[in-house]
């Protein structure tokens, strides 16, 4: 799962000096919350977010109406941007989870995807929550079962020879660290064409194999 | 990939009821209009539609390339959310070199000939990005790999001269995908190539959308070529879009009668012969200053009812989800058309077997010597070579028949014909007609045998002296060759023209007072104007509209029919000449591969090149499966044909044979025949030739 096959190619792309208005209408009209500014050759230059469109009531404050629209229709993208030295970037080549990790450890809502300073895409929280959601089989109706592990080697491989030798398929799977229990794995999978109970008979008889939670969906 | 959510992105390109006008002396005429459609991120839009529908001109319109005289009259264009109507300048520049980019239909146009493609590409990098030169050419090589170019870096250093057609667009895609666009618009990108070549660019655009995730918008006036990229389809007719949908949609259940008229007149290249009968639309666009009132393809529609005629039908959505301008689309079922009587093709006589043969053709060969430029050459001492454009041609041909020769550019159908007609000297070799030797010298050809071999051209703008009407150019055989007495030749002339639909008032006209396919019935006309026995025709219907070649086509079929004449016919592409010919040749580099009745070149056992040829023919019918097969590389020069089998470079069958095909390459394979009158020309064993699957299978 690399950044370049689920980010969003072709993004809205703005140059610095349109107004900061058509910015706003642009992400209005077109749903997007983030545009990536851009100079010749599509060279990063910053981003327009609806973070920086908010104006601090305070600077605006002092001024009566008609200063407040000399003000508005003279600012520009280039004034309210996050300019590029500011801004984290990732390559297309890069992970998700590093994709992921960049966004959540500095708390931005987007990424640029850049490629020889050049912008190629944009990455979102958005595309990042709909793999989530696929990775842990989401849009695919079957069972879905939750099993915890300890964390030794051969439990996963005991879950996943159980349901193949049914002939199952599984459709999604998803490993994390069971939280507040160190040494656990909770094990997420998505199986088809099963009933649940034929599943949980299977999984039943697997040593130190604890079943959290199951349900269809 | 965020397909997988619910929220879809927002289109690359919208069109919202786009009018636009270009001023004229006198007023403004409105070439398109109130046509929408949007694009989406890895989405190809097809636009079809006859010459003169105003196709290009909403391409422009995105460009803003309108000339000095045209503009956007009403509506609005989007790009990326972007308006683009209006803008102009830096603003427009930026746009159109860092995220919109076109394809036009000549390669050699968009080309510079004047300098190395390297420079002419990595100019895109350097200038727009300000990449250094080393780094520029280094992505501009990986490019004209990705889009399958052989030895890209040699490439980069030779003039656009040096390269193939089929080559030369793959630079201008390569070009075009530099800067990685968002918006790709491709305007017939490969209308003047080879079918193979076509098949292969066709393949390369599908690819890209996919890996790059741009938005195309892909003009074509052939629903064949469409279908194969498309994921949707906008039909335009006289500068209205007429029906809007998904290339199944269109396919299926084709709303709008222009529609169900464009798709017939494609052929099919089904299972059976009588799917590729081609029924021409009547009639012809009207010119943008003289549309009717009512709805604009009411003249030409066989359904066309009171109504149709006093009110303009809107773009309306109809319950299976397409978009059609029509009064009565739900009312209409395609398949219950049944051709009105003055479009439908004549039908072909079967001809009795035992008639006269009247052109036997034993062995003939056409060289051509090449001037070498080293001293030995000029002073004569140096082994001679030759161009071997024709070699050991053997076939005859019966009275009435037709003989359809098909094959790559370059091949050599046209050398034959023209050695035949005289127009080349013979190298070798026999060839009989009507009992006369037709190898000799043509200064030497009695009028009377001149008379009984004419030809029509593949280009009638080039093949017509501008200056000349109509009636003088076909008035002038017939007093050459003194067929017809003086004072009676008006009247034979206008009796020719009547028989090609066009009436007695094109007789003074000029040649740019016609239509493309108007000029190419007066070449017919004039073709037959001496009363010949034998017509050969070379590629008479490439140059034309798909909707005029069926008319063409049909009308070369009801004079063959009338005045009992001979054809040879050449066409690049097998689809076209499968429902009137008697037999095919299938030729490559110079020599005929497979010789047979129609009928039985199209099923198994196949030529492994028949084969190739076969599965690059684009098929409008996407329920249609094709087996995938391309050839690799460009024809191999006829100056050094390769050793034993002239298609063993290519052939992707060889390896059916013992020591991948050694012998191939070694021997010239033998002619086996699978029937009396069906010859292969392979060394893979007819049995295993037999087994092959077909080509073509509709499936259900």
């Amino acid at each position: 799962m690399l950044v370049k096959d689920y980010m969003t190619r072709h993004p809205i792309m703005i140059p610095p000096s349109m107004a900061a208005a058509e910015a706003q209408k642009i992400m209005s009209e077109n749903k997007v919350r983030h545009l990536p500014v851009v100079g010749d050759g599509k060279r990063p230059l910053g981003l327009v977010t609806r973070q920086s469109l908010r104006i601090p009531p305070a600077e605006l404050g002092s001024l009566n109406v008609w200063e407040i629209t000399r003000f508005l229709s003279e600012l520009k993208v280039k004034d309210i941007m996050v300019p590029a030295k500011e801004l984290s970037t990732i390559g297309p080549d890069a992970t998700l989870e590093e994709a992921a990790q960049v966004m959540a450890d500095n708390r931005y809502g987007c990424l640029p995807v850049v490629e020889e300073n050049v912008v190629v895409g944009i990455i979102t929280e958005t595309d990042l929550l709909v793999q989530l959601a696929d990775l842990l089989g989401g849009y695919i109706p079957g069972v879905r079962v939750t099993v915890r592990l300890p964390g030794k080697i051969g439990g996963y491989a005991q879950i996943i020879n159980a349901i193949s030798a049914k002939g199952w398929g599984m459709y999604a799977t998803g490993s994390v660290r069971a939280p507040k229990r160190e040494g656990y794995w909770d094990i997420v999978l998505k199986v088809r064409d099963v009933s649940k109970d034929d599943l949980l008979g299977v999984l039943n008889q697997l040593e130190s194999c604890e079943i959290i939670d199951v349900r269809e969906k | 990939m965020t397909e997988l959510g619910t929220q879809k992105a927002p289109p690359v390109l919208q069109l919202d009821e786009v009018a636009v006008a270009y001023k004229i002396r006198g007023g403004e005429i409105e070439a398109v209009q109130d046509v929408s459609f949007d694009i989406y991120r890895g989405e190809t839009q097809g636009i079809v539609g006859e010459s003169g529908c105003g196709k290009s001109t909403v391409a422009w319109a995105v460009l803003n390339f309108l000339g000095a005289n045209g503009y956007v009259k009403r509506g609005h264009i989007k790009f990326q959310g972007q308006e683009l109507v209006g803008v102009a300048g830096e603003e427009l520049r930026r746009l159109r070199g860092d995220q919109i980019a076109m394809v036009y239909q000549d390669p050699m146009q968009a080309l510079n000939p004047s300098m190395r493609l390297g420079d002419q590409l990595t100019e895109v990098l350097t200038v727009h990005r300000g990449m250094d030169e080393k780094e520029a050419t280094k992505r501009c090589i990986e490019m004209l790999d990705r889009v399958y170019m052989p030895d890209p870096a040699n490439v980069m250093k030779r003039y656009p001269h040096q390269i193939s057609g089929g080559q030369q667009q793959r630079v201008v895609i390569a070009m075009a995908l530099l800067n990685n666009p968002a918006l790709l618009i491709m305007d017939e990108p490969t209308t003047a190539l080879d079918v193979t070549v076509e098949a292969a660019v066709l393949d390369l655009i599908a690819e890209l959308r996919r890996d790059f995730d741009t938005a195309i918008m892909y003009i074509s006036h052939n629903l064949g070529v469409v279908a194969r990229v498309s994921t949707r389809v906008g039909v335009m007719y006289a500068g209205e879009m007429v029906e809007r949908a998904t290339v199944e949609q269109i396919y299926k259940y084709p709303s709008h009668p222009y529609t169900q008229g464009l798709i017939r007149c494609v052929p099919k290249l089904g299972a059976d012969k009588a799917g590729s009968v081609l029924y021409p639309i009547r009639g012809r666009v009207p010119p943008p200053n003289n549309r009717p009132v009512g709805c604009i393809y009411g003249p030409r529609c066989d359904y066309v009812r009171e109504r149709c005629r006093e009110e303009r039908p809107e773009l309306r959505e109809l319950p299976n989800g397409s978009w059609v301008r029509c009064h009565f689309a739900e009312e209409i079922d395609a398949d219950e058309w049944t051709p009105s009587e003055d479009i439908l093709p004549p039908s072909i006589q079967v001809g009795e077997h035992d008639a006269e043969t009247i052109l036997e053709v034993k062995d003939l060969k056409k060289y051509y010597e090449v001037a070498g430029s080293s001293f030995k050459d000029v002073v004569g001492l140096a082994e001679k070579r030759y161009v071997k454009a024709v070699e050991n041609a053997n076939f005859s041909m019966k009275r009435g028949k037709t003989l359809g020769v098909v094959g790559e550019s370059g091949c050599g159908k046209s050398t034959l014909i023209k050695t035949l007609i005289g127009l080349e000297e013979t190298t070798d070799g026999e060839a009989t007609f009507l009992g006369f030797d037709i190898t000799e010298d043509i200064s030497k050809r009695d009028t009377e045998l001149i008379q009984e071999l004419q030809m029509v051209f593949q280009n009638p703008d080039s093949t017509m002296n501008p200056s000349y009407t109509v009636g003088q150019q076909i008035g002038r055989p017939m007093q050459r060759f003194k067929t017809v007495p003086k004072n009676q030749v008006r009247q034979e002339v206008i009796k020719l023209l009547t028989s090609m639909r066009l009436g007695a008032n094109y007789y003074d006209r000029l040649p740019r007072q016609l239509s493309g396919g108007e000029k190419q019935r007066v070449g017919i006309a004039r073709a037959l104007a001496s009363r010949p026995e034998l017509v050969l025709c070379d590629e008479p219907v490439s140059a034309l509209d798909v909707s005029v070649q069926a008319a063409i086509l049909n009308l070369l079929l009801e004079v063959q029919h009338d005045f009992e004449t001979t054809l040879i016919f050449i066409a690049h592409d097998l689809s076209v000449v499968r429902f009137f010919s008697d037999d095919v040749a299938v030729m490559y580099l110079g020599q005929i591969m497979e010789i047979g009745p129609a009928d039985a070149i199209y099923a198994p056992p196949y030529h492994p090149y028949t084969e190739a040829l076969l599965s690059a023919v684009p098929v409008p019918d996407p329920t249609v499966e094709q087996k995938h097969i391309r050839l690799e590389g460009s024809v191999p020069s006829a100056i050094d044909p390769p050793s034993g089998c002239r298609f063993h470079t290519r052939c992707p069958r060889r390896n059916l044979l013992p020591d991948g095909g050694k012998i191939c390459e070694e021997e010239v394979p033998p002619w086996q025949y699978a029937t009396d009158e069906h010859r292969i020309l392979c060394h893979i064993p007819m049995e295993t030739l037999r087994t092959f699957d077909p080509v073509v299978t509709t499936g259900n």
